[in-house]
């Protein structure tokens, strides 16, 4: 059955998605978004970390393969908000060398787009959802309009930190947080119980549910849920222009046209959806040069952990942390590896969990465990590090030769990360351990390397013959088909990349009302 | 924030809880009185949960009472809705219940050995247990113990045991 044409579908209810739908629906277009997840409320975000994985993306696995993996079970979500739901909201501008990576370095790839052409959409974007940090004290920040509230307050554990950064003649300024530090907009201030992880239920972190999905709804969009979408169709007059979508609801198989698609389902499903809808006839669209799929890529990231003398307190704050430090974000091509680094200083933790610290230590157990759980319940400290990771070919997303069990194939992904970054991974971590000793920490320890957040595999370029879309996100070789979300970006920062995807799709917006 | 969601309003129960098969009769209750009353199991046998049992008391000790037989079994048991932590490390849902299956079952081989509790555990951290088989014994021994953490600590009782305040925002109360 053909549904009436909308003008505009969005496939996913996340990040991108429903800021996507909001912004078009309150252009005047009709939106209707497929979320293949569950409908999900402000209540069903449960203080709990083992609730929280409720939270995930469940079902069809995704395979992995490669040196450092990406992590899609940890680090994607399903349902209304996406993976954003229970994210941290760390919200950071990229830096503007973030993106003329081959231009200035000879190495990855250059965004179509530069930072000068994103400010206007990081200022709007923050105004919206509502940013709390200092940007005088941010000496690294590229410029822009100063955040609408003040930072956060720092607990003690922050404090402590921070020695270790001021005596290594280091810096830090508070992290900026799309959380709110005083009321904003109707939404309440944060109550720093750390449960961020969970999922915030109370307002104060702008997850979609409360910034974009009421916006959505009051101008019309219209979500259908457990809807997963398995392919685009491409009209047979004229196979440039996308028809249709078709997706499985209940186990039901039905399509629905709209005048423009936009495909913002998270990076892997994003590339899963694209080439799922090569046919006899035509290849995968955007597929045309063979890059749809490749520069996948994942910040390869781990925590420092110490154990002080003064009390620290680490369930008080936000999941996030409480500072930022970027003294070597910019200098990329500093000796010991490549990439550009960040540090997030002092999260609130807790003791179970994969990111619990009692989870990190199987070397503590038996009767030592509870003593040592309740020592550091009171005088932990610990740090993330976030290295850049490089776009390589070879690191892509492909069909599994499995089906699920809607007959679609899983996806695959390989992800080896570049000797460089691995190099500058492990100069920033043995770093990371001088500074929690110069905290005073009297025992360090670190946790394993991971792959924190997923980018690339549809990138955004002006030459059709090296990138999946252009620089509006339209797939090349395609009239009316999109992709939002961070599978466009060209290169990865160092950065967490929701602002910076955030910032992308309200430029995508004003293209797409600009041209009807 | 909604009306409906204020924090004081929601702390209303601590429990986390599971349905469980106790004399024929299925209750929804919290893994630790699973135990208590002697729960039946729906996927792995008496004799894996008992191996797995004394495996994971020995390197958390309180997990046994919190429940981490009946934790296993019931979540088994939950398919796609599955919590275990494996979730996280991209054990495939489908792929779960033999992923548990053969933990248990070399823990049952390693039990019946001469060897001491702790000198089993000891090798299955060293990856060093003879007859082991399947992933190796310090991956599935750091699962094990993630779960059993879970089951004691991750619970509003295991904040208080370790003197953390919990501070919910929406209390976990209805079964997982
Ligand atoms: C624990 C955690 C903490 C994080 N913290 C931060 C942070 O502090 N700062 C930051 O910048 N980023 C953070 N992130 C990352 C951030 O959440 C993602 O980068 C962001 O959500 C990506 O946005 P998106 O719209 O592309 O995808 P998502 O928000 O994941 O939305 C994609 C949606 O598409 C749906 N979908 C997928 N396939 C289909 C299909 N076939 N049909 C229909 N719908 C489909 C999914 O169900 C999902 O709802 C965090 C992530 C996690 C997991
Ligand atoms: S700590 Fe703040 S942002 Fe995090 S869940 Fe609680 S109120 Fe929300």
């Amino acid at each position: 059955m053909v549904k009436k044409k909308q003008d505009v579908i969005i496939v996913g209810a996340g990040a991108a998605g429903l800021m996507l739908a909001a912004r078009l629906a309150e252009g005047g277009q009709s939106v209707t978004i497929l979320e293949a997840g569950a409908e999900r409320q402000l209540g069903d975000l449960v203080s709990s970390q083992i609730w929280a994985r409720k939270l995930k993306w469940a079902e069809p696995a995704v395979s992995e393969s490669g040196d450092h993996k990406i992590g899609h079970a940890f680090n994607a979500g399903s349902g209304t908000g996406g993976s954003a739901i229970h994210h941290y909201g760390v919200w950071l501008r990229m830096h503007e060398g973030d993106f003329s990576l081959h231009k200035d370095h000879g190495v990855g790839l250059n965004w179509p787009l530069g930072y000068a052409d994103l400010t206007p959409h990081y200022d709007r974007v923050q105004a919206e959802v509502g940013l709390s940090g200092d940007a005088e004290q941010e000496r690294w920040r590229p410029p822009g309009a100063p955040y609408p509230m003040p930072p956060l307050p720092l607990f003690a554990q922050a404090r402590v930190l921070a020695k270790g950064f001021e005596n290594t003649a280091r810096h830090t300024s508070p992290l900026p947080l799309a959380i709110n530090s005083e009321p904003y907009q109707g939404r309440k201030s944060c109550q720093y119980d750390g449960w961020c992880d969970a999922g915030c239920p109370t307002g104060a972190l702008g997850n979609p549910l409360v910034t974009w999905l009421p916006r959505a709804l009051a101008a019309g969009v219209h979500i259908e849920h457990n809807a997963r979408v398995s392919r685009v169709i491409r009209s047979a007059a004229n196979p440039s222009h996308i028809e249709s979508v078709e997706y499985l609801q209940r186990g039901i198989r039905k399509t629905l046209s709209a005048a423009r698609i936009i495909i913002a389902a998270f990076t892997v499903q994003s590339v899963r959806i694209l080439l799922s809808s090569a046919t006899a006839q035509h290849g995968a669209p955007g597929n045309h040069s063979d890059k749809l799929g490749r520069y996948l890529m994942t910040h390869p990231a781990a925590t420092v952990f110490g154990l002080f003398e003064e009390e620290t307190y680490p369930h008080q704050g936000v999941s996030a942390g409480q500072l930022l430090s970027h003294d070597e974000y910019d200098d990329k091509a500093a000796a010991g590896g490549f990439g550009s680094s960040q540090w997030m200083i002092g999260h609130a933790i807790k003791p179970h969990d994969l990111l619990g610290y009692g989870t990190g230590r199987p070397d503590i157990s038996g009767p030592e465990l509870e003593p040592w759980l309740k020592r550091a319940a009171r005088h932990l400290g610990n740090m993330t590090l976030v290295c850049e990771d490089i776009a390589l070919p070879e690191n892509r997303i492909t069909l599994s030769d499995k089906v699920d069990s809607d007959g679609i194939p899983y996806a695959h992904t390989h992800h080896d990360l570049a000797p460089n970054a691995a190099a500058r991974w492990t100069q920033r971590m043995a770093e990371g351990e001088e500074i929690m000793r110069a905290a005073g920490a009297q025992e360090v320890w670190s946790g394993p390397r991971i792959g924190m957040h997923i980018m690339g595999g549809a990138v955004m370029g002006d030459d059709p013959a090296q990138s999946v879309t252009d620089r509006n996100g339209r797939v090349h070789e395609t009239d009316n088909l999109y992709v939002a979300g961070p599978a466009l970006f060209p290169s990865s920062g160092a950065v967490n990349p929701t602002f910076t995807l955030s910032a992308l799709a309200s430029h995508q917006a004003e293209h797409l009302l600009a041209t009807p | 924030m909604p009306d409906n969601v204020t924090r004081r309003g929601l702390i209303t129960s601590t429990l986390i809880t599971g349905s469980f098969l106790v004399l024929g009769e299925r209750l929804t209750l919290t893994p630790a009185e699973a135990t208590e009353l002697g729960f039946t199991s729906d996927v792995l046998s008496r004799e894996q949960l008992n191996a797995i049992e004394t495996v994971a008391e020995h390197i958390v000790p309180g997990s046994h009472r919190a429940g981490i037989a009946a934790y296993i079994d019931s979540q088994l048991n939950a398919g796609e809705n599955s919590l275990l932590i494996g979730k996280y490390l991209g054990v495939d849902t489908s792929g779960q219940i033999a992923f548990y299956e053969n933990l248990a079952d070399n823990l049952v081989a390693a039990l019946k050995t001469e060897q001491s509790v702790q000198e089993i555990v000891g090798a299955l951290w060293g990856d060093a247990l003879g007859t082991w088989e399947g992933p190796p014994s310090s991956y599935m021994l750091f699962v094990l113990r993630a779960d059993a953490l879970d089951v004691t600590y991750g619970t509003p009782e295991g904040f208080e045991a370790l003197g953390i305040p919990y501070m919910a925002h929406i209390m976990p109360e209805t079964p997982w």
